[in-house]
């Protein structure tokens, strides 16, 4: 199906194939309207930033990606939300295995107070995608690989996940995220707890994890969004104000919003 | 797409790729048939608690409800001159001569005459069980207090006996009458007969909650009026006391304690006191206040400072609480403006804690109101509560019970009359808890601040 | 001259000592308070602390310390054949102070001279038909003996408190001169006078170490007492409790095993009762709950916590022992004939496991409550359903606090006091079957040291050796179990 669908877009030659579709999205919380009517796409394998001055909305947007609004009772959705053309607000969709495809790392590292071995393997174990011990052996080291963890944690694979760096934890994150095969990685803020070098090496490995899964990064930092993303979205009070190639959003912004925010006017 | 990032397999395992989120997969089915399971058990936990919180109210309405009335019998009673005034002169000495047993045939002979209508096999002699063994008591009261009644006919209402008043409370049926002494299901025959044409009624019993603790074998007298004095004198010296030295504490360990070994051991202690069965407080006060310093035992001055010990960790706890949520910008403003450190604790950071003081207070002396144990050991229960206090010494020294005891007491007695009692006396206990906590509440909610 | 005398010179003083001070400190700054060191009322006050402070502690010193030391120098007195034993001492000193204290009375009231008084005799005079009349009354008739002493008593004390009256007032005099002297415009008084409060608030910190130091003492001293008395092996090890109160000592069985059985037996039942109801309702009100639920069941459990131990108690012995008994007894309704009465192990344990539902619950609701949100978006935001989120991230994260928890539960469930007198019987028993009637610690505490007060047979002191170990065992529990949470709580700050 997947490659169906790679192929028509290919045959048609637009864009890259959209993994997200975003239509008429209107987020509540309680009475106030804090998502107003936002309609995005987003492409497959390619790193999306969101950018845009705090209590813009571009985190809850990304958290109405995976339904983690879900948890917050007072929180409200409207419109459309495709991912690979099904509709995750469908009621058919249970949000467990919706989480699952659609991976998240916070803005805190937030290791669970277990062994480095068993954060990672947390995710594998209750989705049941390992039959035996080596497979999952396998799985936790090919997620730490990936987060480019594994030379820094296979000698201490059975110690506290919470004994690491901050730099360490968040990749511990990322390892974990990774580690339940998902097609999506969202990242809310993923480096605003870190110093510059850890920082460093999570913008690294995000513009690595590009060449396997759909990033979309939500950034208070618009110097990383312009390092590490392809496409960036500039939202601003609720409204998605802007939405294209990286580049030419910080080149040559249409919006004057855009514009007075790239330029340091409000924020 | 370029070629470079197609040729990258997937990590892990690929089984969740490219599946329908709108069809559930087996093992997700499971998964939230557990996860509905899980939530059942919480909501099984939390029935079961809200289930037996109303099996306890309903337990202590049903029984102890009935304590609130009283079953009274309406009789003429004659108070000839000749028997109750010899001299006829009137001398309130000479009526006084007159013992309750004096009474007694007068009485016997108002119940003859009351019942010359129905007929039955009680002997006249035995009529008077129906009535309460102080029903001689409450005449001769009545002539003392008033001598002119002598020489008339009075109608009186009195006290029926508990096994009468079990009866119209249908606590008593007839078969548990074959083998007792005290009453007979003849009696029963007139008791209906009477409850017919009203001479026997059922009424609001404020002697049960004014009244003082009877004997034994008199539960239809006994109330609850001296023990809950014997309380309120104890909560006053736990409130005095335990009020000031707790707060005196709280401002001492909170605002002006250096961080050293002995601070950390008065706040060990203070936490670990909190915890101390209250039996250990009731051993203490015995062997301190009654071993050692021979201050006089089942005093509400004792009990009050047995319990002003159990309830300081939790008033400081409190206090400290308050005291640490007043937020420290006020503190750095008084000692901006060159307020000493005690000025700006007694002046700004005191006043503004003060609701959440009397809260944590109020709670903590709801707390001891309702404690039994420790009493236990220092007298105030087997003591029977008869006489009020006559002042405000005599309510601090004078031997007497306490709520909690009473009911202690009567639920150790053998009568089941007083089962009765002990469930209505909870009553009673429970709406002084119940106010006190209103209070608190309506406290913190009125000065309830956010900063 | 009485303490309240005393007490009232020393306020006088006090206050004459606060306007003295107070003046000559605004007269030495010309009435000008800016140039003094402090606000008036400072040095006012510190002189009244001066006056105050140091006399009425030495009064209250003096006041505990003379009859403590007039007893002593009086007891060498008594008969030689009462000396040796404890308890007829205290009982003869005590007939001493209620005979001296009666004599002042009859004074007082106008009964007697004071002369009269002093040269009382028991030949002449029927002493106790006298101290009757004015309400003291005496157990047996005077003899020369004792009123001799009582008349000892009398003129030490009389000649005592002179020297108090002169000692304390004295001090009073002498710390307001020194405060007065002290006083001009330069004097530190704010200073002084924040001093006496700090020591004042220290004082009151120190009442809750004086309160552990009470009962340590108040235990250790009865229980040394107590195995000088009967042997400390028979004690521990021993499998029987049979206190005989005639035999006065020698024939009792005083086993504590028994009773600690019954005590941990019941602790257990209730546990198995709380632990699980408590924790499921306390995971259900912090995760599953909506603010709606939460708001009404949250209150309706935190009620079960403040209902006194005395309608539990009562609940045990009428409601929830009778109900047992008729299932379980021989005649219930399953014809098991388990349960002989309505007083039981299980009785007791159910009981107190409902009272411990809302403990376990809150604590445990706080705990899962501090449990930072982010673990539960990490989780959730994997996949994770709700209840995989709990048991295997919140649960394990929470588990220090929640073991601190059931420890707590624990340590009351062994002090619970009135559920087991009045729920678990009487008879103490190394039974198996929880439906038997059983005893604990807390119980028989209760049941020696009720009625009289004397403390000398083993069979009423045994009641500070049960009270010690009570003590001992909680006091670890609970030490054990505020350093396990006072860590969690720390983790996540």
């Amino acid at each position: 199906m997947l490659d169906d669908k790679y192929h028509a877009d290919r045959a048609v030659g637009t864009m890259q194939d959209s993994k997200i579709t975003a239509k008429n999205v209107q987020v509540f919380y309680g009475d106030t309207h804090a998502i107003k009517d936002v309609n995005v796409e987003i492409a497959d394998k390619t790193v999306t930033a969101f950018i845009g001055p705090s209590g813009c909305g571009k985190s809850t947007f990304l958290r109405c990606l995976n339904r983690m609004n879900d948890t917050i009772d007072i929180c409200r959705v409207e419109g459309d939300i495709l991912i690979d053309d099904e509709d995750i607000y469908d009621p058919r969709v249970d949000p467990v295995q919706l989480r699952a495809k659609v991976g998240m790392v916070f803005q805190k590292p937030n290791p669970f107070p277990k062994s480095i071995y068993d954060n990672v393997a947390y995710g594998p174990k209750i989705h049941g995608l390992a039959k035996t011990k080596a497979d999952l052996d396998e799985i936790v080291e090919s997620s730490l690989r990936k987060a480019a963890l594994w030379n820094e944690a296979k000698d201490r694979l059975h110690q506290p996940g919470t004994g690491m760096s901050g730099g360490q934890q968040q990749r511990l994150c990322i390892a974990r995220a990774i580690a339940t095969a998902p097609e999506i990685l969202l990242m809310d803020e993923p480096c605003s707890a870190l110093d510059p070098i850890a920082t460093a090496q999570v913008e690294e490995l995000i513009d690595e994890l590009r060449q396997s899964f759909s990033v979309v990064i939500v950034t208070h930092s618009m110097q990383q969004a312009a390092r590490v993303s392809q496409k960036t979205a500039f939202f601003h009070l609720g409204n998605l104000v802007e939405f294209d190639d990286t580049d030419k959003i910080f080149t040559n912004p249409q919006d004057p919003r855009t514009e007075s925010y790239i330029s340091g006017r409000i924020g | 797409m370029t070629l470079e990032t197609a040729d990258i397999t997937p990590p892990a395992t690929p089984s969740g790729k490219g599946k329908s989120l709108l069809t559930q997969d087996a093992r997700t089915k499971k998964r939230n048939a557990a996860e509905i399971r899980f939530k059942a058990y919480g909501i099984a936990a939390l029935a079961f608690s809200i289930l037996f919180l109303a099996m306890l109210l309903f337990a202590i309405v049903r029984n102890g409800v009935p304590a609130f009335t009283q079953t009274f019998v309406t009789i003429e009673v004659e108070l000839p001159a000749d028997v109750l005034d010899k001299n006829g002169n009137r001398d309130i000495d000479d009526i006084k001569k007159v013992s309750t047993f004096g009474y007694n045939p007068l009485i016997q002979d108002a119940l003859v005459a009351a019942t010359a209508d129905i007929e039955t096999e009680v002997a006249d002699g035995d009529l008077k069980k129906m009535l309460s063994s102080s029903a001689g008591a409450t005449v001769r009261n009545a002539v003392i207090a008033n001598p002119d009644l002598i020489g008339q006919t009075v109608e009186f209402e009195l006290l029926a006996s508990s096994r009468v008043d079990g009866y119209m409370k249908g606590r008593v049926v007839r078969e548990d009458l074959a083998r007792d002494r005290n009453l007979d299901a003849a009696h029963l025959d007139i008791v209906d007969a009477l409850s017919q044409t009203g001479g026997v009624t059922r009424k609001f019993n404020w002697d049960f909650i004014l009244g003082a603790d009877a004997s034994e074998s008199r539960p239809e007298q006994a109330g609850m009026g001296v023990a809950m004095l014997g309380s309120v004198f104890m909560m006053l010296v736990v409130l005095l006391l335990s009020l000031p030295i707790g707060v005196a504490a709280s401002i001492y360990l909170e605002e002006f304690a250096p961080q050293n070994w002995i601070t950390d051991l008065i706040e060990v202690n203070i936490s670990n006191l909190a915890a101390v069965p209250s039996i250990v407080f009731g051993i203490l006060g015995l062997a301190v206040f009654i071993q050692f310093a021979h201050l006089p035992q089942s005093a509400p001055l004792v009990g009050g400072l047995t319990l002003t010990l159990m309830t300081l960790p939790t008033i400081v706890i409190s206090t400290r609480a308050s005291l640490k949520a007043v937020p420290p910008s006020i503190r750095s403003a008084a000692l901006g403006v060159g307020a000493s450190e005690m000025q700006t604790v007694f002046h700004h950071v005191l006043p503004l804690a003060m609701p959440g003081i009397l809260t944590g207070t109020i709670i903590g002396l709801a707390q001891a109101l309702g404690e039994t144990a420790p009493l236990l050991l220092i007298g105030m229960v087997g003591y029977i509560a008869s006489n009020y206090p006559d002042g405000i010494a005599s309510g601090f020294l004078d031997p007497n019970s306490a709520m909690p005891a009473q009911i202690f007491e009567w639920a150790k007695r053998a009568d089941p009359a007083y089962y009765e009692r002990a469930w209505g006396g909870i009553i009673i206990l429970l709406v002084f808890l119940m106010t006190m906590n209103i209070i608190a509440i309506i406290l913190r909610r009125r000065f309830e601040r956010r900063w | 001259m009485p303490a309240i005398w005393i007490i009232a010179v020393i306020l006088v003083i006090a206050t004459v000592g606060y306007f003295l001070a107070r003046g000559r400190a605004l007269a030495s700054a010309g009435s000008d308070p800016r140039k003094m060191h402090s606000l008036p009322v400072y040095y006012g006050t510190n002189a009244a602390i001066a006056a105050a402070g140091p006399a009425l502690l030495v009064l209250l010193a003096w006041l505990i310390a003379q009859p403590l030391l007039i007893n002593n120098s009086l007891t060498q007195y008594l008969p030689a054949d009462i000396i040796g034993d404890a308890g007829e001492t205290s009982l003869a000193m005590a007939d001493v102070n209620r005979i001296a204290g009666g004599l002042d009375l009859v004074v007082a009231q106008g009964a007697m001279t004071v002369e009269a008084a002093k040269n009382l005799s028991v030949e002449t005079t029927d002493v106790r038909a006298e101290l009757a009349a004015v309400g003291v009354a005496l157990g047996a008739d005077v003899d020369a003996a004792t009123l001799a002493l009582a008349q000892r008593y009398r003129g030490a004390t009389a000649f005592g408190n002179i020297l108090k009256a002169v000692a304390v007032i004295g001090l009073s005099v002498l710390g307001a001169g020194a405060a007065y002297a002290m006083t001009n415009k330069d004097f530190r008084a704010r200073r002084y006078v924040e001093s006496a409060v700090k020591m004042l608030l220290i004082t009151a910190a120190s009442v809750a170490v004086l309160t552990t130091v009470g009962i340590v003492l108040s235990l250790v001293f009865n229980t040394i007492e107590f195995f000088r008395a009967f042997p400390a092996s028979d004690f521990f090890f021993g499998t029987r409790w049979e206190p005989s109160f005639s035999g006065r000592g020698g024939n009792s069985d005083l086993g504590f095993l028994p009773l600690i059985w019954g005590t941990l037996f019941i602790s257990i039942i209730a546990l198995i009762v709380a632990v699980p109801v408590g924790l499921f309702a306390a995971i259900y009100l912090s995760e599953y709950a909506s603010p709606r639920v939460r708001s009404f069941a949250k209150p309706m459990v935190e009620l079960l916590a403040g209902v006194p131990t005395i309608v539990y108690g009562l609940f045990a012995l009428l409601t929830v022992g009778p109900l047992l008994l008729s299932a379980f007894g021989a005649n219930g309704s399953f014809h098991l004939g388990w349960m002989s009465g309505g007083t039981a192990a299980m009785t007791a344990g159910l009981v107190m496991g409902f009272m411990l539902i809302p403990f376990v619950s809150s604590l445990s609701d706080d705990i899962i409550n501090s449990v930072p949100q982010s673990m539960r978006d990490g989780s959730l935001g994997l996949g994770a359903t709700h209840s995989e989120t709990v048991r295997q991230v919140i649960l394990p994260a929470a588990l220090p606090g929640i073991v601190g928890a059931i420890l707590l539960a624990a340590s009351r469930a062994i002090g619970e006091t009135m559920i087991v007198v009045m729920g678990a019987g009487a008879a103490a028993s190394l039974s198996m079957n929880p439906f038997d009637a059983m005893t604990t610690v807390t119980a028989k505490i209760v049941s020696q040291l009720t009625g009289d007060g004397e403390f000398n047979s083993p069979e009423t002191l045994v009641a500070f050796a049960l009270g010690m170990t009570l003590f001992v065992i909680t006091l670890a529990l609970n030490i054990v179990a505020l350093y396990i949470v006072r860590k969690y709580r720390e983790q996540y700050e």
